[in-house]
């Protein structure tokens, strides 16, 4: 029995816009991942992905419904506490890369242990060795501005292992790339999930990218419409060669 | 969250913007510097007005018989002096708290005439005290004795200038007759000492014509000389050095109420005592005033600098709402984001504050060479603005600092 990394009991979110009409986004979520597992969230737009990924990320609380991360009863803990959580136990991968702009890439991926209080010099040599399993170790002093898109996603993927999170959620992460680019971003996913052992948890728009992972969630008005186990596929991607 | 990284974080984002963050600082700038000048302009004033009084002599008292009235035709009547008993009388009931009283009076100017030398001359009837107070300092013979006032001797006291003119600066004049015409009658006087005047480079106290060569004879031949004053049976002013441990301003008022009693009260005049102490709070006074006024710009200056800063810093969390964001997705602690922001701002006011103090004491260098006070800019006042301008930083960032601090992480990764 694989251990429950993530389980949601009738997650709500809501939002107040003025006080008498409350726009409920999610209704009533019921979620379990499994440690290792590599998920996919697929849904039409507005149907609550990213509403959901807040959440499972601790960036966003749910306005009803328990949330145990890690085992950990999420209602129960601070703000202060959940950016340690965030720091310690999630990467985040997002659409828009979301790199800070005035830092070079190995300052990029050096800011969560920045913020997780390691040292310089331990900063400096994850960051280094992480630049390197994505193949930038030749940009690692380059700014954002001067990356490519899938460039910049491979940095925000380095950044989003530094702290060697429990789970990776990437929104979107091969959104604002063109397929070859967004190839090669999804075969880090998979040789992350495959060597390292890490959950990930991938939203996309697309089914092809969906259907290489294990299992799919389809979302639907804000809530869970479909629930599959995908067969193995062979891919002929350069992962496993890399 | 060491503070070197978030130095080093606000250092990358100040020069992204240098200019603004110039622009930003001109206020403490101009505030710091205002600060530093006038600190520097007046410890060098208060250090040379103690390094005067140390020349001329902090704990004296000038007494002088005045006009109560000075649009009448006031004339001093020969009971209005202070006579030599009544001096005599004070000096014992007040022996513990007088060291000295120096007593003068001038014969004017005269011509020195020896050999080939010609030279204009001032001639001062002195007592054996006034070398003390007047700080005379002798380099060569004595100065004037009890026995040379006793006998209404010819001696006289030269300067090293009129030394050098007539002997050659390695010479000794003691002992060489010199003929002085005053008011017009040659006297023969013999050189008995030579003192090396004291240069008092001071504008607050303009000791009058510096250029004057001033001979020294006993005050008892002085008054002989003094036609006019063969009549007068006393003194019409004196200064006293007050002992070591006496408080010169309240010994003053004493002195005041104590020969004010012997003055008929149908008198025209009144005595006056001021205090060498009295006379340098009231220069430093108009120091203060001055440096007062500044103070108040400075104030206003560093008050508009520091919301310039706070107004900067609401308008970089504005800016960088997403980078904020993206911060607190990757696990910044609200305290983390807030001191970056209020290290950001102290670094601007420190910046500021250390042009500022370099300008600041430049200005003032400046100022006080050109009142001809030495000048160096005071360590103290330096380090009070630069803790100053970080306490603006501070002060004025912590508002915008806070108010990036609590930004919802999902707000702000969705500002664009
Ligand atoms: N702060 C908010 N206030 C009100 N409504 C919100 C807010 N944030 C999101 N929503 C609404 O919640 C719904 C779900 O948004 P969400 O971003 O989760 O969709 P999504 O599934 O990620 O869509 P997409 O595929 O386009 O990214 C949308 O209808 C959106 O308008
Ligand atoms: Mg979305």
């Amino acid at each position: 029995m694989r251990k429950k990394i993530i389980e949601m009991r009738g997650i709500v979110k809501s939002y107040y816009l003025g006080t008498p009409n409350e726009l409920e986004i999610l209704h009533g979520i019921d979620l379990d991942v499994y440690e290792g597992e590599f998920l996919s969230i697929v849904g039409p737009s507005g149907s609550g992905k990213s509403t959901l990924m807040n959440i499972l990320g601790a960036l966003d609380r749910p306005t009803q419904g328990h949330f145990f991360l890690d085992q950990l009863p999420m209602e129960n803990v601070k703000d202060e506490g959940l950016s340690k959580i965030r720091n310690e136990k999630i990467g985040f991968v997002f659409q828009t890369f979301n790199l800070i702009p005035r830092s070079s890439a190995l300052n990029n991926v050096a800011l969560p242990m920045l913020y997780g209080g390691k040292s310089r010099s331990v900063r400096t040599k994850r960051a280094k060795e992480l630049l390197e399993l994505v193949d930038m170790t030749a940009r690692s002093h380059h700014r954002p501005n001067e990356l490519s898109g899938g460039q910049k996603q491979r940095v925000a993927i380095a950044r989003a292992m530094a702290n060697d999170p429990a789970i990776i959620l990437a929104d979107e992460p091969t959104g604002a790339l063109d397929t070859h680019t967004g190839r090669m971003v999804m075969d880090i996913f998979h040789r992350l999930h495959q060597e390292q052992g890490k959950t990930i948890i991938l939203i996309t728009h697309n089914t092809e990218l969906a259907l290489e992972t294990e299992r799919t969630i389809r979302l639907k008005d804000g809530s869970i419409v479909e629930n599959k186990i995908n067969e193995k596929i062979q891919l002929e991607g350069s992962y496993e060669s890399a | 969250m060491n503070l070197l990284e978030n130095i080093r974080l606000a250092l990358e984002g100040l020069r992204a913007n240098k200019m603004r963050a110039l622009l930003t600082m001109l206020g403490i700038i101009i505030g710091i510097a205002s600060v530093m000048a006038i600190s520097t302009l007046g410890s060098a004033m208060t250090g040379s007005v103690s390094k005067t009084m140390d020349k001329i002599g902090g704990k004296n008292i000038s007494v002088s018989l005045t006009p109560k009235n000075y649009d009448s035709q006031a004339t001093l009547q020969p009971e209005d002096y202070i006579t030599q008993d009544e001096l005599n009388s004070f000096k014992e009931t007040y022996a513990d708290q007088i060291r000295a009283i120096s007593l003068s009076s001038s014969l004017g100017s005269g011509k020195l005439n020896s050999g080939y030398v010609h030279k204009d001359v001032s001639v001062t009837g002195a007592n054996p005290d006034y070398r003390l107070v007047n700080n005379i300092n002798l380099v060569q013979g004595r100065f004037i004795s009890d026995r040379d006032i006793q006998s209404s001797r010819n001696v006289i006291i030269i300067d090293t200038t009129l030394r050098n003119n007539l002997v050659g600066v390695n010479g000794d004049p003691t002992g060489m007759d010199i003929t002085v015409k005053t008011k017009n009658t040659n006297e023969t006087y013999t050189i008995i000492g030579v003192y090396e005047k004291v240069v008092i480079d001071n504008p607050l106290f303009n000791m009058g014509d510096d250029t004057r060569i001033e001979c020294f004879i006993p005050i008892t031949t002085a008054m002989s000389l003094n036609s006019a004053s063969t009549s007068i049976p006393g003194y019409d002013n004196f200064t006293i050095m007050a002992s070591a441990n006496a408080d010169t301003t309240a010994f003053a008022q004493i002195t005041k109420q104590y020969f004010i009693k012997n003055m008929g009260a149908l008198s025209d005049y009144t005595i006056e005592a001021q205090s060498m102490e009295a006379m340098v709070s009231e220069a430093t006074s108009m120091l203060s005033t001055l440096s007062l006024g500044i103070s108040v710009i400075a104030g206003i200056s560093l008050l508009v600098g520091g919301i310039g800063v706070m107004n900067i810093m609401l308008v970089s969390v504005t800016e960088r709402t997403k980078e904020i964001g993206i911060r607190k997705a990757l696990g910044a602690r609200n305290s983390a984001i807030r001191s970056q922001f209020i290290i950001e701002a102290i670094i601007i006011c420190l910046i500021g504050g250390i042009i500022g103090v370099g300008l600041g004491s430049v200005l003032g260098v400046l100022g006080s060479s050109l009142l001809k006070f030495p000048s160096t800019p005071p360590v103290g006042p330096m380090i009070i603005a630069l803790c100053f301008s970080m306490g603006i930083g501070v002060f004025f960032g912590y508002y915008p600092a806070n108010k990036a601090a609590k930004l919802n992480p999902i707000d702000a990764l969705r500002y664009e």
